[in-house]
Formats: structure tokens, C-alpha cells, sequence
């Protein structure tokens, strides 16, 4: 998978999964200022992520700090990485 | 308006935990259930007179100083509970069809290691790895500890692994893989499905101590219903909740019920399937990836469950005292797939119940079952299925009986059948989602729907929302409760109760 794939993967969830409009998925968008999301949305989005990417997404620590949008990227590349 | 600080939907154990707390705690509490009697899957039923129990068959954790010991002193009933241990020496007694061997199974841990030990000669290593890391489990389980005075439930690296893979790496021999795993038909996941984690805080009780509860369910139920009066916990049965009303910025300010009636809380705890609670929630208050995580659960297992009792005045020292778990291979991956069409699992737990005086012996033989194997008449309802619904259950009975007299042929001229249950029975019975007998399917790397929900006065507890069976949807309600109640508030109620 390439990190272009992985961004418009991710992209795609928040659209379809939250209703996201495309103009506000911007690496430096704040998930919870920017695009509405709260911290109990995490969960959610999580689940959608590891359904979308058919990966685990297990570490709570790294979990716990994204704020970003860029942030999830980084973190699904390089759990995508690992899988490798 | 009739005004509450919370109400609770749904009153088997979860529910009626999650409201005496609340109510122990001084607040405000309607607990509503849709059957015209609370207690859900723990309430009892009877056949001409002879008490049985629907869903709670035995437990672990009751010894002094459990799981389930804690959680009741903490409740004030433990003094209401009675158990019956069984044998401590062959508790429960495994059989092997194919492989034409018997395990008996003691409990306590140490006495459980020793008995393996000498089935399995040459497994040593792999039996006490495999309870070191049970242990290890639920002792960095804080949740698991009333005492630690948490509710964190924060995941361990045995949570992101299969049942099945741990086994793997512990032995190669498919007889103690399965003796093992056995207890997976108490949660109803696959080995291969159920995290590692998960199935040791569910087995630990388990393998602490295994008892009935004289009076069982009921036995339950009759203690919450004293506790509701000690503290005014309101209960409506025969209602629901049909609409929400009055949302603002997440939060729910009204709800209506089934009856018309419209009431103010300041917080509703569902404890019913996730999907049941999905569809009271208003679409447009919830994202797509929260509804889709939701349809996404699976059902666990539900059973197809036979009734029996012997005549009066059979003779049998020590009858209830082992439970009969009779597999027919040792692949429990396949015993517990719904497409798996060959000779089912069998458990068989017999009880003496006081009935006018008199000790009659009862038998409940389960067999693990699945929505799908009666999706053929799932539109139809009890009492008005279709004559091929009432020959697939006779022929499950036959079934049964006929393993039940292979290993007990002495019940032959005096076992009387007197009920059968499918998993659309217990469905339209207890007013369950599907008929499975644990919620949802507790698999690895699912996220369970458990504490607030999209509507923030709003919650998910029960066994659906942390672990299956009566420990499980317990210890939920003790978590969530506590993250309603304030933080000193909890603690204080704990503390005060477990002295």
C-alpha cells in the first residue's frame, strides 16, 4: 500500500464514516476542533480504521495522543510498514 | 414529568446490578424491563411444579475471597446467595466421544494442575505455563479487583492474541488443547476467535471453584427484589422505551415509553443487545462508523436445551455434584461454527430442587445451537410455529436423550422430559435480540460497545459490553456505574460495603 492509498483510505472514512466534507481533510486538520470529533468518537473511528486497513490498531499510547489527521496517517503507515 | 435520575432498560443480572448500585448510592432509579417479571436470562421457570433455570447453570468466583464472592458483598446479598459447590475432585468431567476418553476435572488451581499433570504426562510445562498466564491475565486486570478501586479495564498484549494461538505455542496435544479451551462453550466464542485475555478472565473463576446456587437464578432474582425495596428502586414491567425526546448538544432530556408515558432522567443505562440499543437511538445523532460497528457484531452461541427431571425416588448419591461437558471431537473451532452440521457438543448439568418438600432430580442438557440453524421459522412466533419446527425440535430431543441414556443407562425407564427449548424460544421467551445465550460474539480486536454512548447521558452495560455470562455482565455494570457515579463516591461505596 502507498502512503497516497493510505491518506485516501483514510480520507474515505472520515467522508463516509463521519460525514466529513472533503475540503476539511487537511494533514494539519485537529480531529476534535477542526472536523467536530470527540474523544469518545475514537473508538469508532478506530474500529473503522482497522476494518478499512484490515490491520490492528492495538497501541493505546499511540492512539491516545493523534490529534491530527496527519497523526493518523503517520501512524497507519507505519504500522503498515510493520505488517511488511 | 415524572422525574429520575436514572433509568435502567433491561433486568437480568446486568440490569438489576447497575440499579441497586445506583440506588445503594442514593439516587433516583426505574428499572424497566419488557417482560411482564424481571430477572431476564436468571429468572427461573417452572414445569409442573419442578423449578428450572433458563440461562444460569453454575458459577466460579463464589468461594470466600472470588470474583463473584466480592461483587455480591459489595451488592449486600451475599448473604442471600447460597452455594452448592460440587465436587472439588471431578467438578466437572470431560468427555471425549471419538477419542473414547474422560478427563474428571477438579478445581482449584493448584489441584487442576496436578490432575492435568497426570493425564497429560510430559505436558507439564505447557499446563502450568498455560495457568501462570491465566493468572497473569486477571492479576493485570484491575477491573477484576473490586479492591483496586478502578475501572480502568486496559488492554494487555494477551489481548491481541487467539485462545487457539496461545495454545499453539504452549502444547501440539489436541486433547489438552481442548480440555483447555472446554469452558468456551460458557462464553460461546471459537478458540480461534476469543482473545487470550478475554477467555482467562472469564476461566479464572472457573478454575477457582465451580458451585450451583440453591434456589439458582431465582435465588438472584429474589435478592435484588429485596434489595429494590430497601431502596426504592422503582420497577415497570410490560414497558419499554420507544422514543427519545427533548435532545440537546448530545444529551437526551425525555424519554418516552411503550405506555405513552413520558419521563425525565438525567441518565439512561441500556443493558440489552447492542443492536437492540441501536435502534432506539435517532439516525441522525449517531456517525455511519458507529452504526456500522455495531452491525458489525456477530452472535455468539445460543442452545438448544432439554429439560428433564428423573421420577421421584430415583436413587443416586452425590447426583449434582459434576457437570457432564461430552464433546464429540477436540476441535472446538468446529464445534462452535453455526455451519458445523455434525454431532453438536453436549453439556449436561443435573440439580436437586426442593419441590413440596420432596428432593426431585433435575437434568438441563444443552447443546451449543445458533441462530442460523432456525432461521427457517425465525418470522414465526411460540406457540404458533410450524409442525417442521416441532419435529427438528423432537429430533434434537431424541438426540439427546439417546446420548444421555448411552452414558447413563440406568435413567433410562425413569428420565421425563418435560420442556425443550430452541434458540428462537429463548429469543421470543426472554425477549433477547437473537436467541444467543451471550450477546455478542466477544472476538479479538473487536471494540464493544461499553460505557457512554453517541447521546452522552446515555450508556452501555451487560455482558455484550465486556465479557459473557453472569460474572462478566456484573462486572460491567460495576464499571459503568462507577463512571456515572463520581469518582469518591464510588470508591467510598465500595470500600464501605467490602469491609
Amino acid at each position: 500500500m502507498t502512503e497516497q492509498e493510505i491518506v485516501d483510505i483514510t480520507n474515505k472514512v472520515f467522508e463516509e464514516s463521519f460525514e466529513i466534507e472533503k475540503e476539511k481533510l487537511k494533514p494539519g486538520a485537529h480531529i476534535f476542533t477542526d472536523l467536530g470529533l470527540d474523544s469518545l468518537d475514537i473508538v469508532d473511528l478506530v474500529a473503522a480504521l482497522q476494518k478499512s486497513f484490515g490491520i490492528n490498531i492495538r497501541n493505546e499510547e499511540e492512539v491516545r495522543n493523534i490529534r491530527t489527521i496527519q497523526d493518523i496517517y503517520s501512524l497507519i503507515i507505519k504500522l503498515n510498514k510493520k505488517r511488511k | 414529568m415524572e422525574k429520575y435520575d436514572d433509568i435502567v432498560v433491561g433486568s437480568g443480572i446486568s440490569g438489576m446490578t447497575m440499579a441497586l448500585i445506583l440506588g445503594m448510592n442514593g439516587r433516583k432509579v426505574l428499572l424497566l424491563e419488557k417482560n411482564p417479571r424481571i430477572g431476564g436470562a436468571v429468572a427461573r421457570f417452572y414445569k409442573k411444579g419442578i423449578p428450572f433455570d433458563t440461562g444460569f447453570h453454575f458459577t466460579g468466583g463464589l468461594q470466600k475471597g472470588g470474583i463473584l464472592y466480592e461483587l455480591l458483598t459489595a451488592l449486600g446479598i451475599r448473604d442471600l446467595i447460597q452455594p452448592a459447590f460440587l465436587s472439588g475432585d471431578h467438578a466437572i468431567c470431560c468427555i471425549f466421544e471419538t477419542e473414547n476418553r474422560q478427563y474428571k476435572i477438579p478445581y482449584g488451581i493448584g489441584n487442576v494442575k496436578k490432575k492435568l499433570k497426570e493425564y497429560f504426562t510430559g505436558e507439564a510445562s505447557a499446563i502450568d505455563g498455560y495457568f501462570d498466564k491465566v493468572e497473569h491475565v486477571c492479576a493485570q486486570t484491575p477491573s477484576m479487583n473490586l479492591r483496586t478501586l478502578t475501572t480502568r479495564h486496559q488492554s494487555l498484549e494477551e489481548d491481541f492474541i487467539s485462545l487457539d494461538e496461545m495454545l499453539g505455542r504452549l502444547t501440539r496435544n489436541p486433547l489438552l488443547k481442548a480440555v483447555l479451551s472446554g469452558f468456551a462453550t460458557c462464553y460461546g466464542v471459537k478458540p480461534e476467535e476469543i482473545s487470550f485475555a478475554d477467555h482467562s478472565r472469564i476461566c479464572l473463576g472457573f478454575f477457582e471453584s465451580i458451585a450451583h446456587v440453591k434456589g439458582g437464578g431465582g435465588a438472584f432474582v429474589k435478592a435484588f427484589e429485596t434489595k429494590f425495596r430497601d431502596f426504592d428502586i422503582n420497577i415497570r414491567c410490560n414497558d419499554f422505551i420507544v422514543d427519545l425526546a427533548g435532545i440537546h448538544d448530545k444529551k437526551v432530556g425525555s424519554f418516552i415509553l411503550s405506555s405513552g408515558e413520558e419521563i425525565s432522567s438525567d441518565n439512561c443505562i441500556f443493558t440489552i443487545h447492542p443492536r437492540e440499543i441501536l435502534s432506539i437511538l435517532p439516525e441522525k445523532h449517531l456517525s455511519r462508523a458507529f452504526i456500522n460497528r455495531v452491525n458489525l457484531f456477530e452472535s455468539s452461541i445460543g442452545f438448544f436445551s432439554v429439560f428433564a427431571v428423573l421420577e421421584s425416588g430415583f436413587e443416586e448419591p452425590d447426583f449434582d455434584d459434576t457437570i457432564f461437558s461430552i464433546l464429540p471431537g477436540c476441535d472446538l473451532n468446529q464445534l462452535l461454527d453455526p455451519a458445523y452440521t455434525g454431532t453438536p457438543a453436549l453439556l449436561l448439568i443435573k440439580s436437586v430442587e426442593q419441590v413440596g418438600g420432596e428432593n426431585r432430580k433435575t437434568i438441563v442438557a444443552l447443546e451449543p445451537s445458533f441462530p442460523e440453524h432456525v432461521k427457517a421459522w425465525k418470522d414465526s412466533q411460540t406457540g404458533m410455529r410450524p409442525q417442521e419446527y416441532q419435529d427438528y425440535k423432537k429430533t434434537r430431543v431424541d438426540a439427546v436423550l439417546k446420548r444421555i441414556f448411552r452414558l447413563f443407562p440406568e435413567y433410562k425407564n425413569s428420565l421425563r422430559v418435560l420442556d425443550s427449548a430452541s434458540v428462537l424460544t429463548f429469543r421470543d421467551y426472554l425477549n433477547n435480540y437473537d436467541g444467543s445465550a451471550y450477546g455478542i460474539k466477544q472476538k479479538l480486536n473487536q471494540f464493544n460497545v461499553i460505557g457512554q454512548l453517541p447521546l452522552r447521558n446515555l450508556y452501555a452495560a451487560g455482558q455484550s459490553s465486556l465479557l459473557p455470562g453472569l460474572l462478566g455482565a456484573m462486572l460491567s455494570s460495576f464499571i459503568v456505574a462507577g463512571s456515572i457515579l463520581d469518582e469518591d463516591t464510588y470508591n467510598k461505596f465500595l470500600l464501605k460495603n467490602l469491609c
